[in-house]
């Protein structure tokens, strides 16, 4: 691990600047999504329909019991079979997004079914239906639950980029085996790779504190009993 | 607290002076710690049809360059059988060698002047050029008909800088290129239309032409790739004697008996 070595690297460091950039927009892109399939079936997890909840199970369990990589692989080598070929960012965000949402959706149901269910009963005898009771009285109470596992899903999600590396999706894992294949520097490039994903999660998980403190602690033992 | 920071302050100690046990440096005398172990240990590739292959049937490593690999540890322990294969790629081969893990890589591997930099090498044992590997049905006839398309190579390779300067040579051929971790995705790639041709050497493409019929070796070769055996920067002593072996089996025309064995030979490597 030369001074030669770290040269070359910022000789080159559009290579990595590319890397970032197809990073950042998959994980962004794949974060928006997830977040909504997540939500959507986490809700779908504790709804009073039985039909609701199959669904919410199959979903879950299909997806969060098979490897990433196999889902990618379909996505990006089983479907040309069937004339439909996604671009491979396109692959990238979709899987992630598939994956990511099966987690998201535990922790939100988890989250749900940690406010004591007095208080949807509470809701019902209001006069509130089941959407309205979620989105006014227990939803808002589940977030302090859900804010911590979902960080950690986000963190996840990011680190989980890199299986663009494995279908030529050129995000930063990518170009940096293929920078390095070149001139064998593979040090260099591995270690500037880790030095750039920690610059996105560490902020991330700040933002998750920083939340967590605005809409406060725990919830009160007995607090709503 | 301070109890903390000195089990802190020792495991850290302790991890230091491990490590340091552990990470052996380049030893002055590789030849005689391989000679004191009493194994040779080598990377080879286990897909690559009559150079490093893993006969699925017998589980064992075959081709021409395991041939090598076993006459080099007959030469050094007495005993062709005294070595230990590991399976590499194009992408893992110069980490293994740099960490100590084997000894030498006789793995397709191409004599580049970048990678003389960081590697030793053996004078070439095999002299090969880079192909293209099309659907039959494409229409491909050489380099300039893939203008704008997309050439699946092998991470680790060197076949995308080889061809993008043949490129350069025919003026107004733009190439893209997808690298994968292994050839066998490549050849997914290339049949899920992904990339419009698989490149690398032409004797690793001859083993996919024969999986998928509906796939085509063209004729042009874009390069000389000459083979060489790889060790680590430092291990002089195991250059020379690698080098004086493989000088000896070529001028005895031994390689060339070999490469006659696998049906391998083309002659203008010996010219």
């Amino acid at each position: 691990m030369t001074l030669g070595a770290w040269q070359s690297l910022f000789a080159d460091w559009r290579s990595f600047a590319v890397g970032l950039e197809h990073t950042l927009v998959a994980a962004a892109l794949a974060l928006l999504f997830a977040t909504i399939l997540g939500v959507f079936f986490g809700l779908l997890g504790v709804a009073p329909v039985p039909a609701a909840r199959t669904i919410n199970r199959i979903y879950v369990e299909a997806i969060r019991n098979t490897p990433l990589l196999l889902q990618a692989f379909f996505f990006y080598y089983g479907l040309p079979r069937v004339h439909i070929v996604l671009p491979v960012l396109a692959v990238g965000v979709v899987s992630l997004s598939i994956y990511t949402g099966a987690f998201v959706a535990e922790v939100v149901r988890g989250g749900i079914q940690s406010v004591a269910r007095g208080q949807l009963e509470a809701a019902y005898s209001q006069g509130f239906s089941f959407v309205q009771a979620m989105r006014y009285v227990v939803l808002p109470q589940a977030l302090r639950v859900i804010i911590p596992p979902y960080t950690n899903q986000c963190v996840n999600l990011v680190k989980n980029t890199q299986i663009l590396s494995l279908i030529a999706g050129a995000d930063l894992v990518y170009q940096a085996d293929t920078w390095s294949s070149e001139n064998l520097l593979y040090g260099v490039a591995y270690m500037t790779v880790a030095v750039l994903y920690l610059a996105i999660t560490l902020p991330l998980a700040a933002i998750s504190r920083w939340l967590e403190r605005r809409i406060g602690g725990p919830i009160e033992a007995g607090a709503d009993a | 607290m301070k109890q903390r920071i000195h089990a802190f302050l020792f495991a850290a100690l302790a991890v230091v002076a491990l490590t340091g046990a552990l990470a052996r440096p380049a030893s002055a005398d590789a030849l005689s710690d391989i000679k004191a172990r009493g194994v040779l240990n080598v990377g080879v590739k286990a897909d690559v049809l009559a150079f490093g292959f893993l006969n699925p049937k017998t589980n064992q490593y075959e081709g021409y360059e395991i041939d090598i690999a076993h006459e080099l540890a007959k030469r050094l322990l007495g005993d062709p059988n005294k070595i230990k294969f590991t399976t590499v790629t194009a992408k893992t081969r110069s980490g293994l060698l740099d960490s100590g893990e084997i000894d030498m890589v006789i793995a397709t591997f191409t004599i580049t002047e970048q990678r003389k930099l960081v590697l030793d090498f053996s004078p070439p044992y095999f002299t090969d050029g880079i192909a293209l590997l099309v659907q039959k049905n494409s229409g491909i006839k050489g380099l300039a008909d893939l203008n704008n398309k997309t050439i699946g190579v092998a991470k680790g390779a060197d076949t995308a800088t080889r061809l993008t300067n043949k490129a350069a040579e025919l003026g107004n051929v733009l190439l893209n290129f997808s690298a994968f971790e292994t050839y066998g995705e490549i050849a997914a790639a290339l049949q899920a239309g992904r990339v419009q041709a698989f490149s690398t050497d032409g004797s690793i493409l001859k083993y996919y032409e024969q999986q998928d019929p509906s796939t085509v070796i063209l004729p042009d070769r874009y390069s000389n790739e000459d083979y060489g055996v790889a060790t680590k920067k430092g291990n002089d002593s195991l250059r020379d004697w690698v080098t004086a072996q493989i000088n000896q089996l070529r001028s005895s025309e031994t390689l060339k008996r070999w490469q006659q064995r696998w049906a391998i030979f083309n002659e203008n490597q010996f010219k």
